[in-house]
Parts: structure tokens; C-alpha cells; sequence
């Protein structure tokens, strides 16, 4: 059940006195600010003005019927929720006022209890149609932000080496520019890295939430990927002067996944524990059987995360900028990690302490043979 | 308007850019002033008094450079200040909800991302003033004819 927006007001239309103040005593009890009205011409312009959220009318009065009513009201909103009253009560003329956008109808006579349902019903309604209609457009605002952050972030390294170039061009046999020369020309090819890395992990990303690695669903052993992914970084930690470990004792940590998916998710996690580690510190990953899951840490002894960073970790594109050395990067590859985890299934989550040291934990459900297929317990490559 | 070297403030999170920007306003008789996020281009600025301050959008802070030309422009010495955007952002700010003519963005010039440098060193001088000496190379040559 959603909240109840605060004063919600209900207009009656009705030609009979008795109706109008009975309808009006059961409402005002529920809570509701009611206006009741005695014929469509000066119901309209009630409803013009209050704006109610829901609408009682009934279908047969002199003047402008009900039918025109209904169709009215929709001009002035076509949220308004409306509940028609028939008075000579076949079915035909109710199907006919829904058809013309009514929500419900409530033959004459009827229990307050009937009124009752049928308003809150109506209401309820109302209340999820505006709260989606609120999320789509939220959700469309922060696409269409996103995609200018996206397309911002792979412009910057372009119009770095752009602008050198420009310079470069405009400066030519200069001084300033031949002592500068070589020093621009590596940038630009730092810059040009910087872009590819961009590229690549932004394709990842977009592969990973398409959902179409999701068909990729075999036995995969942690163990072995995390030990081959601890090889491939042993260069990069040796250069930070970083040792690695692994701490993995038992022979089953197996999940159901992708393989590839999940390199791409421990190597991010492994590396970025290298990155932002001090000189002389350690990575660990150790690893848990849990009760149907396996809970994989990856422990660094870097610079940490402050407090107030955490909630945004996870964000494409979040990156916190330290004062002193900037540590290269893309800032999706916690983003990267996050999504694959939560396809997955599973979860991601971090503890940190600043200038002791990060862990983060990936949960993971932990493979099951499906039903009929044999686990000879070992890993499929 | 002083006619000797013009003093131009750079804020901007690129080092690259700031970098090649600079060498070239430099070549070109300009003294130039770095920061590299709003706060210490705000700071600078009250500190220096800049002729003209050159402004990036997108920095640390995703929307910094909105915010520090506001605060710029609130600051009563430096209120004339004439403010120069450089973003590659500019022509998407109707997803910020912020029609680009609507004023709010009290900037005197918008240039896009990557910039050609005789080009905004031309506005520069229309806007500031101050002479451009011949750079002194062998063919003698100006940046701008």
C-alpha cells in the first residue's frame, strides 16, 4: 500500500440531495475534503478549480449528463479517478461510462461499505499511476544525464590531445614549443591509453547489463580464476611493491556463472587493491564457504576509503580524488564489479579503514548441480 | 586596462589541458594563473585579480564550474571579471534542465572543447584588450594577422 497523499479531495456530482450528503458524510469520515455539487454545469467548475483526486458523479441528471461529464473532467485531468453512479442500473450504460474513462461504477442502491472499497480502490490506483509516471521521468532525467557524463568522460582525453596538437600546430618552431615537444607527444599517448581503457571497460559495462552474459551459466571454480589472475598481476604489484596472497584452503569454491565475467570482476577488484595500496603493503584474498555461498575477500593494506565516499563507490564514473598522487583509471571498474555481482545474484560490499586498509567482500551463491545432471565435484573449463 | 601582459586564470581539472592552453597564452605575452578545481580558482581570483578568467564546467565536482561563476560573479571585486567557458559540456546543458540563453550562467563567452587558440586568443584581446608582441621567432611571425 502506498502513502496517502496529504488532503486528498473528492467532488460528488449528484442531483439527489440525499445521495450528495450521504456520499459526503462517508467520505468526510474516511478523511477526505469533500465538495459535493448539484449538476454537471457547476460540478465542472468545481472540478476545474479543487483539482480533486477522485470524482463521483452520477450518470443520469438533468443538464449535462454524466457521460459528458466523464468525458470532460479527463480534459481538465486525465488522472482524476472517476466513479459513476447508476441510477437504472443496467450494465450496458456502466460499461458504456467506463469506456468513455471511468474506473468503476456503483449501481444505485449501495452500502457505504461499497463506496467505500470502491474509493480507495480508485484511489490506490491513482496513487501507483502517479508515483511510476514520477519514476519514469526521474528515470529519464538521469539517462539522459548519464549519457552526457559518459560522453563527456571519453571526450576529455580526446580534447587533451586535441588541444596539444592545436598548440602544437600554432607554436611550431617556436622555443616553447620545442621544449616541449616530446614531453606533449607522450602525453598524448598517455591520454590515448587513457581512452582505450575508457572504451573498454565502458563496453564491458554495456555487455554485462545487457544481460546477455547471463546465458553463460557453467561451474565455475573461484579458486582456480583467482589464481591465475593473481599470476597475470604479479608484474603490476611487483612495480607498487605490493606483495599478493591467497588465502583459499578448501577445494569447492564453486559458483554458477560466467567465466569471463568473473576474471573481469576479481582481476578489478585485485587490481584496484594493488592501486591503491601503500609501497611494502599486502593484498590478500581469502575465501569462505558459507551456508550455500561463497563469500570471496579481497583485503588491501592501502590508503582506504573515507566514510563519506562509500555510498558513492559503486557509482559509474565516481572516483576520489586524493590530494597528492592520482592513481590512473576509469572509474567504472567498481561500477563493472557491482553490476556483475548483483546479475549474479549475489552481493558486494566494503569495509574500510583510512590509511589502514580496504576489504571487499563478494558474495556469491555457491554451485548446485541441477537436478538429474551428476557433480563429479569438479571444475568445467 | 593595463596594455602590458594580460593575466588570465585557468580553472580547470585537466592537467593536460590547462598545460597546452597555457604554453600557448604564454607564448602570446599572457601571464597565466592555474587552479585546478573551483575553490582554488575562486581563491586565486580574489588573490590575483585576473583581466580575464578562463572556466571549465565539469571538474571534481560534476557541475563545479556552474557554481564557482555564480560565486564569481557574487564577489563584489571581482563581479566585472569577464569569464571565458571552455567545455566540451556546453551544448547539452538542456539536460541539467538549464536552457543554455537563459542567463543563468553569468559567462561573457562560451567556447567548445577542444578550443582553437588564435581563435580564443583573438576574443581574449577583443574582449580585454592589451597588445600582442611578435613572439620572436625567426619568421617573425604573430599569432593573429
Amino acid at each position: 500500500m502506498s502513502e496517502r497523499a496529504e488532503e486528498e479531495v473528492i467532488v460528488v456530482i449528484d442531483d439527489d440531495y440525499a445521495m450528495r450528503l450521504s456520499c459526503k458524510k462517508i467520505l468526510s469520515k474516511m478523511g477526505f475534503q469533500v465538495e459535493t455539487f448539484e449538476d454537471g454545469a457547476r460540478g465542472l467548475e468545481g472540478v476545474a478549480k479543487l483539482k480533486p483526486a477522485l470524482l463521483v458523479v452520477d450518470l443520469k441528471m438533468p443538464g449535462i449528463s454524466g457521460m459528458e461529464v466523464i468525458a470532460r473532467v479527463h480534459e481538465i485531468d486525465p488522472e482524476i479517478i472517476i466513479v459513476v453512479i447508476t441510477g437504472y442500473g443496467t450494465i450496458d450504460t456502466a460499461v458504456g461510462a467506463m469506456k468513455c474513462g471511468a474506473y468503476d461504477f456503483l449501481p444505485k442502491p449501495f452500502s457505504p461499505d461499497e463506496l467505500r472499497v470502491i474509493v480507495n480502490r480508485g484511489l490506490e490506483r491513482r496513487r501507483l499511476a502517479l508515483e511510476s509516471r514520477r519514476g519514469e521521468v526521474e528515470r529519464a532525467l538521469l539517462k539522459r544525464r548519464f549519457i552526457t557524463f559518459v560522453s563527456h568522460q571519453l571526450q576529455t582525453p580526446l580534447v587533451a590531445i586535441h588541444q596539444y596538437l592545436n598548440v602544437l600546430k600554432h607554436l611550431d618552431n617556436t622555443p616553447e614549443a620545442a621544449a616541449k615537444r616530446q614531453e606533449w607527444f607522450d602525453r598524448c599517448l598517455e591520454r590515448t591509453e587513457e581512452m582505450q581503457a575508457l572504451i573498454k571497460d565502458w563496453l564491458t559495462l554495456a555487455t554485462v547489463g545487457g544481460g546477455s552474459f547471463s546465458r553463460q551459466q557453467v561451474k565455475v571454480d573461484l579458486k582456480e580464476i583467482i589464481a591465475e589472475i593473481l599470476n597475470t598481476c604479479e608484474e603490476m604489484a611487483a612495480a607498487n611493491c605490493v606483495s599478493l596472497a591467497a588465502q583459499m584452503p578448501e577445494n569447492n569454491y564453486f559458483v554458477r556463472g560466467d567465466r569471463t565475467c568473473l576474471s573481469v570482476l576479481f582481476e578489478n577488484l585485485i587490481a584496484n587493491a594493488i592501486k591503491y595500496n601503500k609501497p611494502g603493503g599486502k593484498v590478500t584474498i581469502s575465501a569462505e564457504v558459507l551456508d550455500g555461498e561463497i563469500a570471496v575477500s579481497v583485503i588491501d593494506t592501502g590508503v582506504g576509503i573515507p566514510e563519506k565516499y562509500r555510498q558513492f563507490l559503486f557509482e559509474e564514473f565516481f572516483r576520489i580524488e586524493g590530494e597528492g598522487k592520482k592513481t590512473a583509471g576509469t572509474g567504472l571498474g567498481l561500477s563493472i564489479c557491482k553490476r556483475i555481482v548483483s546479475e549474479m545474484g549475489g552481493s558486494i560490499s566494503v569495509e574500510s579503514q583510512v590509511n589502514v586498509g580496504s576489504t571487499f567482500r563478494v558474495r556469491l551463491l555457491a554451485y548446485r548441480a541441477p537436478a538429474g545432471e551428476e557433480d563429479n565435484n569438479r571444475s568445467s573449463k | 586596462m593595463t596594455s602590458g601582459a594580460r593575466k588570465i586564470l585557468i580553472v580547470d581539472d585537466d592537467h593536460d589541458f590547462v598545460e597546452a592552453v597555457s604554453a600557448f597564452l604564454e607564448a602570446h605575452d599572457c601571464v597565466v594563473l592555474k587552479a585546478c578545481d573551483g575553490r582554488e580558482g575562486l581563491k586565486l581570483a580574489k588573490m590575483e585579480r585576473p583581466d580575464l578568467i578562463i572556466m571549465d564546467i565539469i571538474m571534481n565536482e560534476r557541475t563545479e564550474g556552474f557554481f564557482t561563476v555564480q560565486e564569481i560573479r557574487r564577489t563584489a571585486e571581482l563581479k566585472t571579471v569577464p569569464i571565458f567557458i571552455l567545455s566540451s559540456l556546453y551544448s547539452r546543458l538542456t539536460d541539467f534542465g538549464i536552457p543554455p540563453d537563459s542567463g543563468w550562467l553569468a559567462h561573457d563567452a562560451f567556447f567548445s572543447k577542444p578550443v582553437d587558440m588564435p581563435e580564443l586568443l583573438e576574443k581574449i584581446r577583443q574582449r580585454i584588450g592589451g597588445h600582442d608582441r611578435t613572439t620572436g621567432t625567426p619568421s617573425g611571425r604573430k599569432a593573429e594577422p
